[in-house]
């Protein structure tokens, strides 16, 4: 066989198992596996964390779209782990990013101001 | 080689075809949700961390097929704070109150039938069986689909019949003390919602215009 039509069957034998895959919307950076992880080994749960807030930084650095949930649910791990204010900080950027969020966000957001006014009078 | 090319062209040509038996679309359609909220699934099976591991596959393939999916992680907290720990008790909500209380337009409830993996002689087969439901935020359901998948782990012939049977009761040792169902769920989802009969319509962030 010519090397020439070797390549081109090659070629159209990858477009015939590939054409139908969808391409990727989102860069996930691995979101599913790590909150796998989170359930499976909670002792896991800070260093994932930190894998799936430097994800987020890339991206953002990147200026690429960050996918949907992916800010919240970083906001609701950095809530367990007791940073309220980078829970805050990531609930509204989910609420920027994504107008569908807004009314779970609000009620996050609120919810979570109201406590840190109750703990400043504490 | 002519036979190749050709079939390659027909694979090509045909490939990306919609299946003829396709599920009646049309509630989906109307309803046109442009967010989705998951919540934690009925457990059926005896594996009471199933619903857990299942939830964090859904979100990629509805995310991917253009719809705003709420954050699975923060959704089933927010739930436990309103008293909501288990599928049963939330699939038991009406789901124009889901809904409402997440501002979504439609909600994805899953029921896990089967998630266990059966020991047989010398082997083991891993199975997960879901169903899957859609409803729409004025309570209409919208979508559903069961699937169900199997894996068996296979072996290598060494070509000795002893090592073979020896090979074959270690894999299926291991299988059965560390099932990958994730795998599974996986495909599942993708056949129920991209790729087999039941797919469902584009959202908005994948919709072509």
């Amino acid at each position: 066989m010519k090397p020439m039509f070797r390549s081109m069957l090659a070629a159209s034998a990858l477009l015939a198992l590939t054409g139908c895959a969808q391409q990727g919307l989102y860069d996930w950076g691995g979101y599913s596996g790590l909150m796998y992880q989170n359930y499976k080994k909670p002792e896991s749960v800070a260093a994932n964390l930190v894998t799936l807030q430097a994800h987020v930084t890339a991206l953002e650095g990147r200026k690429t779209r960050v996918a949907p949930g992916l800010y919240a649910d970083l906001g609701t791990l950095y809530l367990q782990a007791g940073d309220h204010n980078r829970a805050l900080e990531n609930y509204r950027k989910e609420r920027a990013a994504w107008p569908e969020s807004a009314g779970l966000m609000d009620a996050m957001i609120k919810n979570l101001a109201n406590k840190t006014v109750e703990e400043k009078k504490a | 080689m002519k036979a190749i090319l050709a079939l390659l062209v027909a694979l090509l040509v045909t490939g990306c075809a919609a299946p003829s038996t396709k599920t009646d679309l049309s509630a989906f359609q109307a309803a046109k949700p442009r967010s989705i909220l998951v919540v934690p699934a009925v457990n059926k099976s005896l594996d009471v961390d199933a619903p857990n591991y299942l939830l964090t596959t859904l979100s990629v393939p509805l995310a991917e097929k253009g719809f705003y999916v709420f954050p699975v992680h923060t959704a089933r907290t927010v739930l436990e704070q309103e008293g909501f720990y288990e599928g049963d008790a939330i699939h038991q909500q009406p789901p124009q109150a889901l809904a409402s209380l997440f501002g979504a337009d439609a909600v994805l409830y899953v029921t896990i039938n089967r998630w266990d993996a059966q020991y047989a002689v010398i082997t083991t087969t891993v199975t997960v069986n879901f169903d899957y439901r859609m409803v729409a935020k004025d309570g209409t359901e919208i979508w559903k689909a069961n699937k169900q998948m199997q894996y068996t782990p296979q072996n290598q012939n060494t070509g000795h019949p002893l090592a073979n049977l020896i090979a074959a009761a270690v894999t299926a040792a291991l299988t059965r003390a560390d099932p990958n169902y994730l795998p599974l769920a996986v495909m599942a989802n993708d056949q129920v919602f991209n790729t087999g009969v039941t797919a469902i319509p584009a959202g908005p962030y994948r919709a072509v215009n």
